[in-house]
């Protein structure tokens, strides 16, 4: 090799981001938020928040009524409790993750056990109560029980953000942006679950037809989520990368680093820029659902890459020791002349 | 920094990973590198290495963020120890640390770090080159600088 063609002392430098957590936690993640976004937005159809409910379609199971309109909106724990056993799968000692609650007064991960567990339970009383009896008056208990699942269901979406970010010495998670970032994520993808189990109801039992205009809604909504979760995205990377030591390496990593068909495929294309196009013709063409659940099956994919992508791109901060020592390299580098 | 702690002259290191071999041996009866508490971190090409253990921080992160108190604070013998019955493996704590001391031992599948061997470290009992060194925490700094006293008054008997 020649002189030449020698690397820098810069491009020599190895950008070395965590590996301890895995596809695992960006399932559990992922699955988390997802839940509590599709709960939220589906227990706001429910209460009529967007002027609009879905058909309803009563069958009798084992001799008791069970409603399956609200099954197709307020499926969020359900979801929720699945992801959580991939976090125990992660565990190096996956018997003992009962005891993964006992010290809520500084670890995240522990009252990550009491938020998620909480919204779980009080999400899937949610669910059972609504699915079973039908409340034309609820009394005001109820209401505030629902209200209660509803900020559980916040809690666990702002979580997911949170628990990376308590993480202090991953610049690129530690940012008040992360948490907003995934509960943007939560309600795009959450949203649009609703959209999917909607549409599948829809389908399902046709006598009803497609619920068009409550899907319409939904989607117009979900379509603002997705461009604010863009922007917010945006300008996360943008002030990460700016602050040099403070993250740069990590946006290196997902831009022009190993992470770019990740950042740039997965995030990018199937997370934003297709769901977008598609949505778009959609519009146009609503006489093939197809289109948008080619939408939702990216949109949805998207948000598992986003969260896969920022846990794969955690670069601890550099030691002043590694620093120094950089820094010797380049000088020796400097007195030999390269 | 509290008691006694591991300080490393990286000028004094050859590399030769003594320290991790003694550190697996004692702690596991194995002679495997990677089950070592300390690691040498290397930067081949130049000839750099850096020996990087537990630093034994006063308000420890490690402690802070570990779900079910496993790792914890000694403080009879003022050292921030795993306890290996009662970790999960969640890795947290090797997320967390900003020296990198915890990491995951894959045969017992829980944490681990340096417990200063029960006040006789194996790795400064081994070292040849005394790159590793056990000592006081409030002599670190003087050490520190007695040792830039010394090159800077070096440097300026070169200048004259």
């Amino acid at each position: 090799m020649s002189l030449a063609s020698k690397p820098s002392t810069k491009t020599l430098k190895r950008i070395r981001p965590q590996r301890e957590w895995r596809w695992e936690i960006a399932i559990y993640l992922y699955l988390a938020g997802m839940g509590a976004g599709s709960f939220i937005v589906g227990l706001f159809t429910h209460w009529n928040g967007f002027g609009l409910s879905l058909p309803l379609r009563t069958f009798t199971f084992w001799g008791v009524p069970l409603e399956l309109s609200k099954l197709a909106l307020l499926w969020g724990p359900i979801l929720v409790a699945i992801g959580a056993p991939f976090l125990i799968l992660d565990l190096g000692k996956k018997l003992r993750f009962y005891t993964a609650c006992f010290n809520p007064r500084t670890s995240w991960l522990a009252r990550g056990f009491f938020i998620l567990s909480g919204f779980i339970l009080a999400g899937l009383i949610v669910l059972g109560a609504l699915s079973f009896q039908q409340m034309s008056h609820p009394p005001l208990l109820w209401r505030l029980f629902e209200i209660i699942s509803m900020l559980l269901a916040f809690a666990t979406a702002i979580y997911t953000g949170i628990l990376l970010k308590s993480v202090r010495y991953i610049p690129i998670w530690n940012t008040p942006l992360l948490p907003a970032l995934f509960l943007l994520s939560a309600l795009s993808t959450g949203s649009m679950g609703v959209i999917l189990s909607t549409m599948g109801y829809g389908l399902l039992f046709p006598g009803g037809g497609l619920p068009h205009l409550l899907i319409s809604r939904l989607t117009r909504i979900e379509q603002i989520l997705v461009l604010i979760e863009g922007l917010i995205l945006a300008t996360y990377l943008i002030s990460k990368y700016r602050a040099k030591d403070q993250g740069e390496d990590s946006v290196r990593l997902l831009i022009s680093g190993d992470l770019r068909f990740l950042f740039w495929g997965g995030i990018v294309a199937v997370g934003f820029l297709f769901p977008i196009v598609l949505e778009y013709l959609y519009s146009h063409f609503p006489q093939y659902p197809g289109l948008l659940f080619a939408t939702g099956a990216l949109l949805l994919a998207g948000g598992f890459f986003l969260r896969l992508g920022l846990l794969a791109s955690g670069v601890k901060e550099r030691l002043p020791m590694y620093k120094l020592i950089e820094m010797k390299i380049k000088m020796s580098a400097f007195q030999r002349g390269e | 920094m509290q008691g006694k702690v591991i300080v490393v002259d990286h000028e004094k290191c050859t590399g030769c990973r003594l320290c991790e071999m003694v550190c697996s041996v004692f702690h596991t009866g194995a002679s495997n590198p990677s089950r070592s508490r300390i690691k040498v971190v290397k930067w081949e090409s130049e000839g750099f290495y850096l020996p990087t253990t537990c630093q034994n921080c006063e308000k420890p992160f490690c402690v802070e963020v570990c779900p079910t108190k496993a790792c914890h604070q000694d403080l009879e013998n003022q050292r921030v120890i795993i306890d290996k019955d009662k970790c999960i493996g969640c890795k947290t704590c090797i997320v967390a640390c900003p020296f990198g001391a915890p990491s995951f031992d894959h045969v017992e599948r829980v944490s681990i770090k340096c417990d200063y061997c029960d006040g006789n470290p194996q790795c400064v009992f081994f070292c040849d080159t005394k790159a590793v060194n056990y000592v006081d925490s409030d002599r670190v700094g003087v050490s520190k600088r007695r040792e830039f006293s010394l090159k800077f008054s070096e440097l300026l008997r070169q200048t004259r």
